[in-house]
């Protein structure tokens, strides 16, 4: 009996995951369909947010998002994501650049897969190719 | 009564295929193959190769001179490797961040001519590369990786100045379409 008990506890413990898993599976199903969120850095700093998907705003933070420039003078962005949920998460990232009046000057259409892990720390480092791209606008979706 | 079932039984199979329609190159819904480098991989690769060789100090300062060397395809895939390449050159030179020779043989030819003419310009950095894969499996799920590895070398010097190398891998036991 006392074998078989660890051996249960670690069988109980393995399926936690599948379970968790199923509930995230679960969810997706009954909600919209995964909808693009938006992160903007801000010329007096800091950054604004546009969430249209709330469960990826309930896993995954953006605890900053940092501004310099290059030895060329090209704007840098760092955004600083973290994963606050119990599982290993997959974004998909990408972003523009806009110009100080608001308009698109750049961009980098393709998504690129970023996995998260729990509890991880991820920077996304953009770096602008126009000296006329000063804010960046940073696009997630869930996978 | 038996040509009626067979009937049904085509139409049923028929039916069953998804009709050809246009996707978004860039997007989420395309077909992830497990034996070949996707188009996307391509662009995730590049994409990534382009924000990393942007920071390199030789791109600080005006347009460099870029001539394209070689990249090798070692993978058993037949594809250009253009499709690499232009991930990097096209937004590079749109933005006016380099001077791009064109590669043909008039092109050179023409440069050759011209000797050492100021109004010439002439290469200071190749760009050359290679483009790699390692399979394995374990049971049924398969996994492929294709290694991008690209150096920048500046031709005065010999040296390479910058060099990146991406790894994009997919696992499964079929092709999908999606992420």
């Amino acid at each position: 009996m006392k074998q078989i008990l660890p051996l249960l506890a670690l069988g109980l413990l393995a399926g936690c995951t599948t379970i968790l898993e199923t509930g995230d599976r679960i969810e997706r199903g009954l909600t919209p369909p995964d909808a693009v969120n938006y992160a903007t850095t801000k010329p007096e700093g800091g950054f604004s947010t546009q969430m249209n998907d709330n469960r990826i705003g309930n896993k995954v933070e953006l605890l900053a998002a940092r501004k310099s420039k290059t030895d060329g003078g090209y704007a840098r962005v760092q955004f600083d994501l973290r994963n606050g949920s119990y599982l290993r998460q997959i974004i998909n990232v990408s972003f523009e650049w806009l110009a100080a009046d608001g308009s698109v000057v750049e961009s980098q259409p393709n998504w690129i897969v970023t996995p998260l892990e729990p509890g991880a720390l991820t920077t996304i480092t953009a770096t602008a190719l126009k000296a006329q791209s000063a804010e960046c606008r940073l696009r997630l979706i869930s996978r | 009564m038996n040509k009626l079932f067979l009937l049904a039984c085509a139409v049923l199979i028929v039916g069953c295929g998804t009709p050809a329609s246009y996707k978004d190159a860039n997007g989420r819904e395309l077909v992830v193959s497990l034996d070949k480098v996707n188009i996307q991989d391509f662009a995730t690769a590049g994409a990534q190769m382009l924000q990393s060789m942007i920071t390199s100090p030789s791109f600080s300062k005006g347009a460099p001179v870029l001539q394209l060397g070689s990249i090798t395809n070692d993978t058993a895939d037949n594809f250009d490797t253009a499709l690499l390449l232009s991930k990097l050159t096209v937004p590079l030179v749109n933005a006016g961040r380099v001077t791009l020779l064109d590669n043909d043989a008039t092109a050179n030819a023409a440069r050759a001519e011209s000797g050492s003419k100021a109004n010439v310009p002439h290469a200071e950095y190749v760009l050359k590369g290679k483009i790699l894969e390692d399979r394995s499996n374990a049971g049924s799920t398969r996994q492929s990786s294709f290694v991008f590895q690209l150096t920048l070398v500046e031709v005065k010097r010999g040296v390479a100045v910058w060099t990146e190398e991406k790894i994009v891998t997919k696992q499964g036991s079929k092709n999908s379409v999606g992420f």
